[in-house]
């Protein structure tokens, strides 16, 4: 990224929040509504003592899901590129699961794993899993046939294939599917700690709504945008040094 | 490598793609083959190639000798299909690391190999940085690090200018002579088939056959004066007549 992209984003978000004060004072809005960034500055500074420990708890269950998910996903489409007639039985059923939205399956997953970080990894694991696990086959499958056919002449195998051609070919289309899932690894860590958890900045949404707290609520969602747009940065910055070549 | 082709045919469904080919291309031979397009020259590199088998009755012998064909024959397709994640000279070892050739001694070849190629002080650039001419020269580097005696070049500068395509010919044939390769060669242009050859070879319209089988006797090393040379427009001629009978004969079906 350039130098003046960096700059023209920042000095975007300068004005936004100098705009979104101002209107705040303008039309003095009430604090349950909207309130000025500079109150929720200093409630999230008064507050850090407990937004430390569930920003801790939300990015390592976000994380660890995370890992767990890509590295199953990437796993199972290499399999599944190599295993064609499997491939052609399982594929319609994972779209189908994948097409419900995550959510609904939240509910599921407290049951079955308890309200503590062990459920939301699992479900961060699964989605990201599923995303992940669709963009990595969709990579490993769609090479060039004439490439597939030149290796054949070199005499390669299947297996050979795959390492020499299909992964480097899919990692562009890999790198796609964990940069999107980084964000939906948030999504659903802070939508599974909102529906049962101790501890978690969804929680602790969750529970400021109850109070009424809208600054704590606000306070939160800032942490967790933060997360977000590091784990998206670094998701990024670590792909566009991979996938050099595109 | 003496390689003999009898009686190969291939059916897909119910087209027949090529009708009983016989050919015989000596030990370091250049033999181009020309013909209109669909006329099944790709199906038969692809056979020799070992990427596809004839149907019965036809044979395929290298040295008089049957067998499998796959790693036997230096395949280069039409597209230069380099790697974009590897640079020059790890696309032209390509092949070796299939082939599980020790690593150091492949490499040392290679630094030797891209000098002849023109491609000294460009090892460590990757594909797009490269003009088409080069790109092609690194895809033949590849062809040739993989050491068979025969080898399949389908259409190598079909999608070069004209004039890096006449550069490359004449780099061809010195290459050619420097490494005594056998070549088979495929190309649309007649003008670069007859001056690459030592035979021309034309196929009919599908189902392919061998339709006239023309030695090139003009004299070695060739230089670009000969393409206006008037044995060369004679041949040119010839081929010509033959070549447009049968695209007329598939245009019209």
């Amino acid at each position: 990224m350039s130098r003046g992209v960096v700059l023209r984003g920042l000095l975007g978000a300068a004005l936004l929040i100098g705009g979104w004060e101002l209107c705040v004072w303008a039309f003095s809005l009430p604090q349950w509504i909207l309130p000025p960034p500079s109150g929720i500055l200093a409630t999230t500074w008064s507050a850090r003592a407990a937004l430390l420990p569930a920003a801790a708890m939300t990015a390592y269950e976000a994380l660890s899901g995370y890992a767990i998910g890509a590295a199953l996903g990437i796993a199972l489409a290499m399999i599944l590129a190599l295993a064609t007639p499997l491939r052609a039985l399982l594929l319609p059923m994972v779209v189908a699961v994948n097409s419900v939205p995550v959510a609904a399956y939240a509910p599921l997953a407290l049951l079955w794993f308890g309200t503590g970080a062990l459920s939301k990894i699992i479900m961060v694991a699964f989605i990201v899993g599923f995303t992940v696990f669709l963009n990595a086959l969709d990579g490993l499958t769609r090479v060039d046939p004439a490439a597939v056919s030149l290796l054949r002449s070199f005499g390669a195998g299947r297996l050979r294939v795959l390492w020499v051609l299909r992964l480097p070919s899919a990692l562009p289309a890999i790198a796609t599917g964990l940069r999107i899932s980084t964000v939906r690894a948030m999504i659903v860590t802070l939508v599974t700690e909102m529906l049962g958890s101790q501890l978690g900045l969804g929680w602790t949404i969750f529970q400021a709504v109850l109070l009424i707290d809208f600054l704590q609520v606000w306070a939160a969602i800032l942490v967790a945008s933060i997360i977000s747009l590091v784990f998206f940065g670094v998701v990024s910055a670590i792909e566009r040094r991979v996938v050099f070549w595109r | 490598m003496k390689l003999s082709i009898s009686g190969v045919g291939k059916n897909f469904g119910a087209v027949r793609a090529l009708d009983r080919v016989d050919l015989d291309i000596a030990p370091g031979e250049f033999v181009t083959l020309i013909g209109p397009s669909g006329c099944g020259k790709s199906t038969l590199f692809n056979m020799l190639a070992g990427l596809l088998e004839p149907d019965a009755g036809g044979s395929i012998l290298l040295d008089g000798k049957a067998g499998a064909l796959l790693g036997r024959t230096a395949f280069m397709p039409q597209r230069d299909l380099l790697l974009p994640w590897r640079n020059v000279l790890d696309n032209a070892l390509l092949p070796c690391e299939i082939e599980g050739l020790p690593r150091a001694s492949s490499r040392a070849r290679a630094e030797k190999m891209a000098v002849d190629f023109g491609l000294r002080g460009f090892e460590k650039h990757y594909p797009q940085q490269l003009s088409g001419g080069m790109r092609q020269r690194v895809a033949l580097m590849r062809t040739f690090m993989f050491e068979r005696d025969l080898m399949l070049l389908d259409e190598p500068f079909g999608a070069l200018d004209a004039l890096t395509r006449s550069m490359m010919q004449r780099w061809l044939l010195d290459i050619w002579e420097r490494y005594r390769r056998t070549i088979l060669f495929i190309t649309h242009d007649i003008d670069e088939a007859i001056f690459l050859a030592d035979r021309v070879v034309v196929m009919s319209t599908r189902p392919g056959r061998i339709k006239l089988d023309r030695p090139i006797e003009l004299p070695r090393p060739r230089d670009a004066h000969l393409l206006t040379a008037p044995e060369f427009t004679a041949i040119k001629r010839e081929l010509l007549d033959a070549v447009e009978e049968e695209s007329l004969k598939s245009f019209s079906a």
